[in-house]
């Protein structure tokens, strides 16, 4: 029974439209980045970087390199946005549609029906980061030669620098979109958690995605430095830390713990909001 | 089927159900009256334990909504007031969805639910497609997969056509006759409700004003409508032989108990009143209600 309530619920979150907007986004914007790679001065001002470390650019300058540089500013910005909607759908939409009345008259437990929601929200989570993943890779590979992986980039508190051979850089890759998944679970679990709340789906949207910036903001500000642990946008960064060499183990395992944790407890303050509300039309 | 004992429910100070007492016997069709805001739907959402009750025990096929929530929707249908479905999916599929939430359904079960409600040939199609009477056909469909014992309709007429609420009404009538289906109706339709419940209760801002048998509202209070070209004199001389006790609308009188219409008649032929006309008064559902929510002092 378990299974075919996850199911259907899969089946539900991926029969609307409204679930695609996410990837059709992704490809959108990574067809934009690609061309803007290609034909803008990004493209020269990278073999230029490559050239003042002592590399050849043309070894470097390929589709594994173009497809992380394209992922970048899609899993800090357009993941959370994507997962943030599909999460605060989850509960409130239903609720809002009149659904969740006719299956709250069933003799199903609001707990259990949670469990199932939010574990259907779960996959939706990997698959949108997985199609993020591939999707980048394969417009890439459509104009960028497979060669040597080239990584360069600094946030708030880390830095990943290095060259790769290609296997090992599609490794990284894969790898890296592992930990990226956690970032789309606990984003999900924070717009969840709103979501079961009395309150309407876009409510639950932006309550999520304003937490979220306003946790971006404050890794920003200089005096809250001995705070970055707080904050869930500094363990987000997790996934790129592996390619890092050697790869800081001990500091992802600390984050993805963390944001697990946070994942777990969004769930369980949402699902008691849940619990104790009135269904009413 | 349903208890409901000493139930009351608060949204913050405002009381919606207060003191509420409510039994539906196995094999009854009940209705549930009430003007909008009386405190039926909130009190059909504590049956269903989508509302939690503030206070008191609420009761379904002998087990507490509150603690013991799957045993007692087992074997519960419910529709309500504008069923809400899955648009972009097809009829059946929603049945599917919606069943796997009660127990595992057999195809063949949703084929025959869907035949019974005459929904076959467009199973497959999007519920996005269906007119009104489909919607409240698929609405039945999906209360009746769980085989249930007790269907709980929250004004399931709404929205729906004269043609709609005629069909509505013989579907309700076929499932008690046919399934042995306990109902609860909560319902504005006054004649939906006089034409298919024994029992009734009515609501009243968050109190149950009534609750009794139909038939027993209907012959209420041996009203008498009577025809005479001096209504005033008649009636003066019936209350002072003790044949009645009041007059209505400078129409109606009511007999004393015991009394009889030949008592009236012979008292005004004999006084020299002339009788042009004179009938028991079948009450109708509409009037009593009308009148109890009239007289039913404000108690919020």
């Amino acid at each position: 029974m378990f299974f075919a309530q996850l199911y259907n619920e899969l089946w539900k979150l991926f029969g609307k439209k409204r679930t695609y907007i996410g990837f059709g986004a992704f490809v959108l914007a990574q067809c934009a980045m690609l061309l803007l790679f290609k034909y803008t001065r990004w493209q020269s001002h990278l073999e230029q970087l490559l050239f003042v470390n002592g590399y050849v650019a043309s070894e470097y300058v390929s589709a594994l390199t173009v497809a992380l540089i394209m992922v970048f500013p899609q899993a800090a910005l357009l993941m959370p946005l994507y997962v943030a909607l599909v999460g605060g759908d989850l509960i409130a939409k239903e609720a809002e549609d009149g659904t969740l009345r006719m299956i709250l008259c069933r003799p199903i437990s609001r707990v259990r029906l949670l469990i199932v929601k939010w574990l259907g929200g779960m996959i939706f989570a990997a698959v949108l980061v997985l199609a993020l993943g591939i999707t980048a890779l394969s417009t890439a590979r459509v104009l960028f030669p497979w060669h040597g992986m080239f990584v360069g980039a600094e946030s708030a508190d880390n830095m990943a620098f290095g060259l790769f051979p290609p296997g090992q850089g599609l490794e990284l890759y894969a790898f890296s979109h592992l930990f990226m998944v956690v970032n789309a679970f606990t984003m999900l679990s924070i717009a969840f958690m709103f979501s079961g709340f009395n309150m309407k789906p876009a409510a639950a949207t932006i309550l999520a995605l304003s937490y979220f910036l306003a946790d971006f903001i404050m890794l920003h500000l200089p005096f809250l430095e001995e705070y970055h642990n707080w904050f869930i946008t500094h363990h987000f960064e997790s996934w790129f830390l592996v390619f890092q060499q050697p790869t800081p183990w001990p500091q992802i395992f600390q984050s993805e713990v963390t944001l697990l944790a946070i994942s777990a407890t969004a769930f369980v303050i949402g699902a008691m909001g849940f619990q104790v509300r009135d269904i009413k039309s | 089927m349903i208890e409901l004992r000493s139930v009351q429910k608060k949204f913050g100070a405002r009381v919606a159900v207060h003191e509420l007492n409510l039994t539906v016997p196995r094999g009854e069709i009940f209705g549930l009256l009430g003007h909008n805001g009386a405190g039926k739907s909130t009190a059909i959402g504590m049956m269903l334990g989508q509302v939690w009750p503030t206070r008191g025990e609420v009761k379904i096929c002998g087990y507490d909504v509150t603690a013991q929530r799957a045993r007692a929707l087992h074997k519960v249908g419910a529709i309500f007031e504008a069923p809400a479905f899955y648009d972009y999916l097809s009829g059946r599929r929603n049945l599917e969805i919606l069943s796997h939430y009660s127990a595992p359904t057999s195809a063949e079960r949703i084929g025959e639910v869907v035949d019974w409600v005459g929904l076959t040939g467009r199973e497959q199609s999007r519920v996005r497609t269906y007119s009104h009477g489909m919607r409240a056909r698929l609405a039945i469909a999906q209360a009746l997969l769980p085989q249930p014992e007790l269907l709980i309709l929250d004004e399931p007429g709404s929205g729906l056509d004269p043609e709609g609420i005629a069909e509505m009404r013989q579907t309700i009538a076929r499932l008690h006759r046919e399934l042995g289906l306990t109902i609860l109706l909560s319902s504005h339709l006054l004649t939906e409700v006089e034409q298919l419940c024994t029992r009734i209760a009515v609501l009243n801002q968050g109190r149950k004003v009534f609750e009794g048998r139909l038939a027993d509202v209907k012959s209420a209070q041996g009203r008498v409508k009577l025809k005479t070209p001096d209504f005033a004199r008649a009636t003066t001389l019936l209350r002072e032989r003790g044949i009645i006790n009041g007059a209505v609308d400078g129409v109606y009188i009511e007999l004393n108990e015991g009394r009889t219409t030949a008592e009236i008649t012979k008292a005004l032929v004999n006084a020299d009143i002339a009788v042009e006309g004179i009938w028991h008064h079948e009450q109708t559902l509409e009037d009593f209600y009308l009148d109890l929510v009239k007289n039913t002092p404000n108690q919020r």
